[in-house]
């Protein structure tokens, strides 16, 4: 088969997983208690005003009727409304996922970096201390809450040491205008330096944060890769041929270990993507991680299913990229 | 060389900062509260009102620190004999900030469009109002369908705010930052993230004494006040956890303002469900409640106990219910055949994040309260809050927590929503009572306070005899500034007004 036939079997594959996932995540809202007009006028407003109000949200019709109507809005590309602020929620998420694409990428190519240099170190010195200590280092970091390590962060550099602010994206009193959303970008394209330095000092704390938790997963996976490949026939051969160690490291190890791997950290960077939900709660990150956390308690029905199936669509995304780039980085790789 | 460009640089950074201090004319607030709507019509949560409260103007507004009414809008107004007609005389200057000038006719469009949109906060209006007419360019007659004497306090929230017809659609809600006809416009305003307010040119009253407001948002109440601590934020506004407040109290760097609050606090008893159908039961578990220890333990003394469902400082209130008595709280138990050998056993709820991180203790010190009787057994049961609201409404609840925060201040909306038959149906009492449901309507019809007042206390006396709620706590309004920002006043009627604040 070939890439393209691959890849297109792989769409058409993914649709009927997103009509799934969306008629659980449809049914599961409505089976638990309480929907979005209790969650909002409960105990406040008379019962007939809460009927009447369910009757002009549609919750009073039969599920498929209610899930049908849904679905077909969605090939209109309607989102529906937000019932908490009357607002089309693909325009919520669109003001949302900005934010939560640049932490995540921050914070992964902290991880990378981590992960890559630190493993393959590690495998290079093997059982000796740096070894031991990279180890340590991965094992305690994915043992650590992320929400704790980032209120540390918040007490050590934000009140005690005051180098950097300890929530949001911007500081109150600079100011911008945001174009993409992208808040780097857009203090770069404006020629805004005092916000683009304001924005990088409020990226580096939940950036980093999330960073060291992600790079343990990393660092252990490169570093077990790279001892298995560094055990191998042509790597002895590379440094009998005189081959210069770091290049025998860097260019030929690394590149076959890195194989495997790739796969790893594409979908670590879908489920990043899919909300970081803790480390934006703990940093007060307008991102989809937090925007769910809050759909979610006040049952917005049309919200959570938007974020949902704007997620998996992501996920499907992005995995199809990792195969796309696995086969160009693995010429053995066929589809 | 180098050392010079150092030096250079130096001197410069102290100079914009100095410059930056000098010329400070903005004052940043934070909070952990949302936005959800500015538009009047669907706006019915206390922030986004707060927000409006600021950039719009209505009929009437409040004395500073006082719950008297005083003309806004309407400069005056006459309410006919039988209580059902009212005629309000506008002011000619007000407009909007497009200057689109606020007329009878623009008042008519506004009441109209909410009761059409019927959006969240319509039932206040639609409820009561019957048709809406224009007399001439600036005076505006509103029909009630029945006498209803807290009219006007109805009018002083945002739900009867005039909006702009040339910018709020009249079949669809306006998502966008509202054309501005109060003290302050929007200058930006980024979602969950600031908000950005300036002094209006157009408004035609008092000038703010700060021109720029930010308002930050920020997730919790922890980066609250760490984003405090840090001086990142000036005033901080809406909610920090009672025991940080506490702390922050001892704090130099701080001033903690404490205001009264119109928030009361209350168990409900569901009165069709076994045991708590019976009178006796109630009375007994009423007797029993620790208030104080509720304010003093969890609430570290911020909040005062409650006596009464009519809050403390609103006229009419009287302490009817009566302090805690053990010995009473038995007596009563055993008249209902329980005993230290058939122990009273009950389900308790509360839920847990909807009134903030305090309820689960608030819930835990009711249940040894109740427990040191000896003859009552307490399970404590939680539910999140749209799973809560579902429960009472069913009735699958038999006693729980709940709060009210009221929609105008009256004594009538502190019983009305609760003994009121359709009223006690929606907060899950079922509690049903023709006697205090007449003495309720004869109420609305008057409009003499003291006859009002005569008339609640009666009420209030039904509601201790038959008890179908207990009310706990009266909740406090806590704001912490910087000790340079001034004009701070925490209003009984909770608006927080960002144009008396100012940096000394």
């Amino acid at each position: 088969m070939s890439l393209k036939n691959y890849i297109l079997t792989r769409i058409f594959l993914a649709i009927p997983m997103i009509i799934i996932l969306l008629a659980f995540i449809f049914l599961i809202l409505r089976i638990i208690p309480g929907d979005p007009v209790l969650a909002m006028l409960g105990g406040k407003a008379p019962k007939e005003v809460i009927e009447q109000k369910r009757h002009e949200l549609g919750l009073d019709k039969p599920l498929v009727v209610q899930f049908l109507n849904y679905f077909f809005g969605l090939f209109k590309g309607d989102f529906g409304k937000s019932t908490l602020t009357g607002r089309p929620v693909l325009d919520e998420l669109k003001e949302r996922f900005p934010a939560t694409v640049e932490l995540t990428l921050f914070a992964f190519i902290i991880a990378i970096l981590i992960g890559i240099f630190g493993g393959t170190e590690a495998a290079k010195q093997k059982d000796k201390a740096p070894d031991v200590l990279a180890r340590f280092f991965a094992i305690f970091m994915y043992a650590i809450p992320i929400f704790w390590l980032g209120l540390m962060f918040q007490l050590l550099f934000g009140v005690t040491l005051r180098w950097l602010p300890v929530a949001g994206r911007l500081s109150p009193a600079i100011q911008f205008k945001p174009i993409t959303g992208l808040y780097i970008i857009d203090s770069l394209i404006t020629g805004n330096w005092k916000a683009f330095v304001d924005v990088i000092k409020h990226l580096l704390m939940p950036g980093t944060a999330l960073g060291l938790v992600i790079s343990s997963i990393f660092l252990r996976m490169v570093r077990n890769n790279m001892v298995l490949v560094l055990s191998k026939d042509f790597i002895k051969a590379a440094i009998a041929r005189g081959i210069e160690n770091k290049n025998v490291l860097y260019k030929h190890a690394l590149k076959n270990a890195l194989v495997p791997i790739m796969t790893v950290m594409g979908l670590q960077l879908a489920l990043l993507l899919a909300g970081a939900v803790l480390t934006e709660t703990t940093f007060s990150w307008p991102g989809l991680g937090s925007y769910l956390v809050l759909k979610i308690r006040y049952r917005d029905f049309p919200a959570i299913q938007g974020a949902v199936v704007f997620f998996a669509i992501i996920v499907v995304i992005i995995s199809i990229f990792v195969d796309i780039i696995n086969a160009i980085v693995d010429p053995r790789v066929r589809y | 060389m180098r050392n010079r460009f150092i030096l250079l640089f130096i001197a410069m950074l102290v100079l914009v900062t100095s410059l930056m201090y000098a010329t400070r004319d903005y004052i940043i607030i934070g909070t952990t509260d949302k936005i959800r709507s500015l538009d009047p019509a669907r706006c019915y949560d206390y922030f986004s009102s707060n927000i409006l409260q600021n950039v719009l103007s209505g009929f009437v507004d409040y004395e500073i620190g006082t719950t008297n009414l005083k003309p806004w809008l309407a400069e005056k107004w006459e309410i006919s004999n039988d209580g059902k007609v009212y005629t309000f005389y506008l002011r000619k200057d007000a407009t909007f900030e497009d200057g689109t000038p606020i007329t009878a006719q623009v008042m008519k469009y506004s009441f109209d469009r909410v009761i059409k949109l019927n959006g969240d906060p319509a039932f206040l209006l639609s409820d009561i109002v019957d048709k809406t007419e224009v007399i001439d360019k600036y005076i505006f007659r509103v029909h009630l369908k029945y006498p209803f004497s807290a009219f006007l306090s109805v009018l002083g929230y945002t739900v009867a705010y005039p909006v702009n017809p040339k910018v709020y659609p009249e079949d669809s809600f306006y998502e966008l930052a509202p054309s501005a006809s109060g003290p302050y416009r929007i200058k930006e305003w980024i979602r969950d993230v600031r908000i950005v307010l300036e002094a209006n040119p157009k408004y035609f009253g008092e000038k703010p004494k700060t021109k720029t407001i930010i308002i930050n948002f920020y997730e919790n109440a922890s980066t609250l006040r760490l984003a405090l601590e840090t001086g990142e934020i000036d005033v901080a506004y809406r909610d920090l956890d009672p025991r940080d407040i506490l702390e922050i109290e001892k704090d130099p760097r701080f001033v903690v303002y404490k205001g009264e609050s119109p928030q009361i606090r209350y168990i409900v008893f569901n009165v069709k469900q076994k045991p708590f159908d019976d009178p006796n039961v109630r009375t007994g578990l009423a007797y029993a409640v620790d208030r104080n220890m509720i304010a003093n333990e969890v609430f570290v003394g911020l909040v005062k106990p409650l006596y009464s469902m009519v809050p403390m400082g609103m006229w009419s209130h009287e302490d009817v219910f009566p302090k805690r008595d053990l010995e009473k709280a038995k007596e009563y138990l055993s008249q209902a055949g329980y005993d230290e050998n058939n122990p009273l056993k009950i389900d308790f709820w509360y839920t847990p994040t909807h009134y903030g991180s305090t309820e689960a203790d608030v819930a835990q010190i009711i249940k040894e309260s109740l427990e040191e009787t000896g003859v009552i057994k307490v399970t404590i049961k939680y539910a999140e809050w749209a799973t809560y609201v579902d429960y009472f409404l069913n009735g699958t609840m038999g006693m729980f927590l709940l709060g009210w925060y009221p929609d105008y201040l009256d004594p009538d909306d502190y019983v009305w929503p609760f003994l009121s038959i359709s009223g006690a149906k929606s907060l899950g009492s079922f509690y049903e009572n023709q006697e205090v449901e007449n003495l309720m309507v004869e109420a609305r019809k008057s409009s003499d306070v003291e006859e009002r007042t005569k008339i609640y206390k009666k009420v209030q006396e039904i509601l201790v005899k038959d008890k179908p709620y207990v009310p706990l706590w009266q909740g406090v309004a806590i704001c912490i500034a910087k000790p340079e920002i001034k004009g701070i006043v925490l209003e009984p009627t909770q608006i927080f007004r960002y144009y008396t604040l100012y940096s000394k």
